[in-house]
């Protein structure tokens, strides 16, 4: 790493930056390292990007960018190793080149999406590709003063503001930034230029408490962690609500790819010629069929509804287990995107707004709803509960056997009996 | 590392996605989050389309066919061989012996070019692309109704709708971002009526999924509009105002008998009518259609039929109404638009018309061909008439029906050349293969379904030695004497703006932006066109016609006792060039199969995952059976992404005598275990 120049005077952990010195101090940066900051450009979008020179960029600290930082530490597509053989074997060549990296602008959920990599990465065979390009990238964060629109960071306990893993913590208090110092590199690096830095007073310690509490004031979604992994560990999600997530799932991997915690991965050799060639590794998601289907064919989990109920027992269940903590952040970006609602946000709402016992009574209910859907007549209906009393099948059941509907209207409507958003009445044939 | 803005080299969604470059590669993808369509996400093809660029099996250098081998060779050479070569058979034999395959893969600014060099160097009209295959029954069906052949309104308009009736689309699949807008729409209370033969995955969510026998959509069409004429649910203003030959219509349809209807189509007349219902009785109805409707010997006769419903029931020239031809490749709007077609010159002109041709001669100083050309299954299907072909960015071999006829055409050239990425099938048996730069590689526009015109934007050199194509088209055109002399596509922009109306105002500084611009733009100060045919028809007045019902070519009989259909899946894109050297799409889907009902498959002694032989007319198919519900009794789906096991060696290359679209969507064929 990169020693700072000379020695600063930073005799406290908590720092005032006027925003009128910021670029000037991104511009020092620069000098040493690869600054990536959000930019927003000339489209409208805001991404994180490689800043050359602060002064022609436009750093968008509103917008949260659309993908968090990931990709800088594990990129969608990687080239882990060039391989040659011949004669003698095989030779291999290393195409990692790190250079010195600031983050600047980070939100707390993606910082909290890389302290989550760490543990990924580290655990086991330590990921050599991942610890290296983060042993070199030091990380500002930004505490969000005004949360998103599908923002919950607050729930996942990641947000808005960190108490720890960042190297240095910002909070915006209007002209200036409350500077916090959270390792020791993030204070080698304000030391390095300390000139544009004074100590904070209590004041201004005030004001950021203000802040904060203020931000966990405005949160749109309160979600209840615990209660959702709680039905998980139990068991107590209707089966219902799997097959009508399965139904309403397109397949995109647009939830993975997105997301700060996914780290799922796939690795192939990409061959240039008979004697040479790369290995790749690419991101992956565990939505696909591709994912665990095995040799020959078998699929342990063949239909999206298991690959959507593996994802969340995942993500919040067994990593909960494992790690101490669920790998959701509430970022919410899975939920700005999923046309179909299997998102974080939407399911945890959904399995803890289920009711503790099965909708009764059923029978009339489901009836009822598969009449006004237009899927059966009255008079299906009649024979139906009149054969019901003497079978004493489940009126579905009952109805599936009569030939009048088929499963899946069965469970469309199930679906909205449940009150499962989004669910459409369905009819066939 | 550095991104840059494109737009997705798969489907006709045209969404907006950043290429994240670093050291000349390309290592990741992000969706706009500010982009009409992509709204922050893409589907899995878009998010990994960028694998292929890189891919080992680029081609690399040129290549030329020496005693039956390929050997490399520079460009210099290759270029002189493929111009004297098509020089000399157009000498030999004239300009109408050579034909033309211009590509929706590649840009305007290409297609554009294609087709210049195709007319005013090599005199011929005969110049096609595989809108041929997909939607030239909307070009020619939805012109003469209408007069444009294009989607009518905007995709986002979808999330507004009231009643979406689709019909021949497996939107869900082929145009998953698409089928976002029409789960919005579902969200809000709209109703969702699905008119297809197979179960889709959008039928799970319609109140209505009528399934009509494969090849009859003029019956079930024509049934609903007597049922609407019937129940007064027509729109009489709006036949008045805006449409003629309503009266004959009228009584074509007073005289239609609506007893045919379940014989013909299997769908009962109770349904029909619960659906006419619906879709005539909403006050803002989308009509969504695609291949399944257009690869017909009566591909023509269906577009024209769903044309008659919109208007009967005043469900076009609005917002949130209209006819969605949802078409298929990136730029296949933009390829027809360029004039890339036998008969029209860019923004469909027609060659037979002395002004036009007129206009053309005069801006590009020569003469011109003035006969329409031939369509690219004239080309392809009829061995002798065309000597000598170039071909860019097409896989016909693969995409288009009957492989056997296919290859004996190819092969009986006096030469081929081919500009691809890939050594493609096609590429396999030509004489000289020019390699092409990617989507990635290189500058251009390319025009989505609803007609909206986006940059592709280089992010990374062209790999190897390959070229753009645009690039490629210069270099010839100068060595067959007719020197072109652009600088950049921009500049070949500013010359389609001028003689192209409908692109009059589009120039490269106005597409820096998130939307890029919906023809028609007139003008520079024109803002383009979300929907078409406001307050009146292109045409003046929309057209009714009247159409008799027209039974598919090849129907099973004893011998070949199943109808095999085709299409695509979700993961892969076409001829597979691109999608099956993805790692990821290629592990969602690595091999072909042939759909086939549990009944069928049972009576056949045929189980799950074993290998099938596919016997049609014209060739067979060894692939794996897959089981699946919802396919009616006798009925087969194979897509035809895969070399291996080419549905199209199979298929039926009998075409709508109006649009030339060879029928697809239908032929006759038995299946043998494989013992």
């Amino acid at each position: 790493m990169r020693r700072a120049p000379g020695k600063g005077d930073l005799m406290t952990d908590k720092l005032i930056l006027y925003k009128e010195h910021l670029n000037s101090f991104l511009r020092k940066i620069t000098k040493g390292f690869e600054l990536i900051a959000p930019v927003r450009n000339t489209y409208g979008d805001t991404l994180f990007e490689v800043i050359p020179s602060v002064d022609d960029v436009g750093i968008d600290l509103t917008n949260r960018p659309i993908l968090s930082p990931k990709r800088f530490f594990m990129p969608q597509v990687e080239t882990l190793f060039a391989y040659r053989y011949d004669k003698s074997g095989y030779t291999f060549k290393d195409t990692a080149d790190n250079t010195p990296r600031v983050i600047f602008g980070l939100r707390s959920c993606d910082t909290r999406g890389i302290l989550f990599y760490d543990l990924i990465f580290q655990e086991g065979l330590k990921d050599k590709y991942y610890l290296d390009r983060r042993r070199d990238t030091i990380l500002i964060n930004l505490g969000c003063n005004q949360p998103g629109e599908n923002c919950f960071c607050k729930s996942a306990q990641s947000g808005p503001f960190l108490t720890y893993g960042y190297d240095i913590q910002l909070t915006d208090l209007g002209d200036r930034f409350f500077v916090e110092i959270g390792r020791p590199r993030g204070r080698e690096l304000l030391a390095g230029w300390s000139y544009f830095f004074r100590p904070a007073t209590q004041a201004d310690i005030d004001a950021q408490y203000e802040a904060v509490l203020e931000s966990e004031g405005r949160f749109r979604h309160r979600l209840d962690f615990d209660a959702a992994i709680e039905k998980l560990i139990n068991q107590k999600v209707d089966p219902a609500i799997w097959e009508e997530l399965g139904r309403r799932c397109q397949n995109c991997g647009g939830c993975a790819y997105v997301c700060p915690t996914c780290y799922c991965f796939n690795m192939f050799d990409s061959p240039c010629s008979e004697k040479e060639g790369e290995r790749l590794r690419t991101w992956d998601a565990c939505t696909f069929a591709g994912f665990s289907r095995l040799a020959g064919g078998y699929n342990p989990r063949q239909d999206k509804a298991q690959r959507i109920k593996r994802r969340f027992y995942h993500k919040l269940f067994y990593d909960k287990q494992k790690y101490n903590i669920p790998s959701c952040v509430g970022c919410g970006r899975c939920a700005d995107i999923c046309f179909g609602r299997i998102d974080m946000l939407s399911f945890i709402r959904l399995i803890c707004e289920q009711k503790e016992k099965s909708p009764a009574p059923a029978h009339r209910r489901l009836g009822e709803l598969l009449l006004e859907a237009g899927i059966i007549s009255q008079k299906d209906l009649d024979s139906a509960i009149e054969k019901q009393a003497a079978t004493g099948k489940p009126l579905g059941v009952q109805l599936v056997e009569m030939g009048v509907v088929d499963k899946e209207a069965i469970a469309g409507a199930l679906g909205c009996q449940l009150k499962i958003p989004g669910t459409a009445k369905n009819v066939e044939d | 590392m550095h991104s840059v803005l494109t737009t997705c080299p798969f489907c006709a969604c045209g969404c907006g996605l950043y290429l994240h470059v670093e050291n000349e590669r390309i290592v990741g993808v992000t969706p706009s989050k500010k982009h009409p369509i992509s709204r922050g996400n893409l589907c899995v093809k878009g998010w990994n389309s960028i694998e292929h660029v890189r891919h080992a099996e680029r081609l690399r250098e040129p290549l030329i066919r020496k005693n039956g081998k390929l050997f490399r060779t520079g460009w210099d050479q290759a270029l002189k061989r493929v111009s004297l070569e098509l020089l000399k058979i157009k000498k030999k034999y004239g300009g109408e012996s050579i034909g033309i395959l211009s590509s929706a893969k590649c840009t305007n600014e290409e297609n554009y070019l294609l087709m210049k060099l195709g007319r005013a160097v090599l005199k011929t009209n005969n110049i096609d692309h595989c809108a041929r295959l997909c939607h030239s029954p909307s070009v020619l069906g939805l012109t003469n109704a209408f007069g444009s052949g294009a989607m009518t309104n905007s995709i986002s308009e979808l999330a507004g709708a009231e009643v979406i009736l689709v019909t021949g689309s497996n939107t869900t699949e082929q145009h998953p971002q698409i089928a976002r807008f029409i789960f919005e729409a579902l969200d809000k209370g709209a109703k969702l009526i699905v008119i297809d033969p197979r179960r889709i995955e959008l039928s799970r969510f319609a109140h209505i999924h009528l399934r009509p026998r494969l090849g009859t959509d003029v019956i079930w069409l024509n049934g609903m509009m007597k049922i609407i004429l019937d129940e007064g649910l027509l729109d009489d203003s709006f036949i008045k105002m805006r449409t003629e030959n309503f009266p004959e219509f009228r009584k074509f349809l007073s005289r239609f008998d609506l007893g045919q209807v379940e014989a013909i189509s299997g769908i009962s007349l109770e349904d029909l009518g619960r659906a006419a219902k619906i879709y005539a009785g909403a006050k803002r109805a989308i009509i969504i259609y695609s291949m399944g409707i257009t690869q017909h010997v009566s591909g023509t006769d269906n577009v024209e039929s769903i044309a008659n419903l919109a208007m009967m029931t005043g469900h076009v020239e609005q917002e949130i109404t209209g006819v969605f031809p949802l078409r298929g490749q990136n730029n296949v709007q933009g390829a027809c638009d360029m004039g890339a077609l036998p008969g029209m010159l860019s923004g469909y002109q027609r060659v037979d018309d002395p002004a036009v041709l007129d206009k053309f001669s005069r801006a590009w100083n020569t003469g011109l061909p003035a006969a329409p050309g031939l369509s690219s299954v004239d080309m392809l299907h009829e061995t002798g008439r065309i000597k000598g072909m170039f071909i860019m960015g097409e896989n016909s071999m693969l995409s288009h029906p009957d492989m056997k006829n296919v290859r004996a055409s190819m092969e009986h050239l006096d030469f081929l050349a081919v500009a691809d990425i890939f050594l493609t099938e096609t590429a396999e048996v030509a004489d000289v293969i020019l390699p092409a730069a990617a989507f990635a590689e290189k500058d251009g526009t390319v025009t989505s379904t609803e007609r909206r015109i986006q940059r592709m934007r280089k992010a990374i050199p062209p790999v190897h030695l390959s070229k753009p194509d645009w690039q490629i088209i210069i270099e010839l055109a100068r060595r067959m004497g007719y020197p072109m002399d652009y600088e950049s596509p921009a500049e070949v922009m500013e010359e389609i703006a001028l003689l192209t109306p409908i692109y009059g105002g589009v120039y490269y500084d106005r597409l820096e932006t998130i939307q890029g611009l919906q023809w028609p733009c007139p003008d520079r100060n024109h803002p383009g066109t979300t929907y078409l045919h406001k307050k009146s028809f292109a045409r003046g007045k929309g057209l009714f016609s009247c159409i008799a019902y027209r039974p598919p070519d090849e129907t099973p009989d004893k011998k070949y006792p199943f109808a095999l259909t085709t299409g695509r899946v979700y993961e892969h894109w076409h001829t597979g060039t691109m999608t099956r050297r993805i790692s990821i799409l290629k592990r969602e889907c690595p091999e072909g199969f042939i759909e086939i009902s549990p009944a069928d498959a049972r009576a056949l002694g045929i189980i799950n995952g074993e290998p099938v032989k596919v016997i049609s007319p014209r060739g067979e198919v060894t692939t794996r059976a897959r089981l699946v519900e919802g396919l009616p009794g006798k009925t087969l789906f194979m897509p035809f992404h895969f070399r291996e096991a080419p549905a199209n060696a199979l298929t039926n290359h009998a075409v709508d005598p109006q649009a030339r679209i060879p029928e697809l969507k239908i032929c006759a064929v038995r299946l043998e275990k494989v013992t």
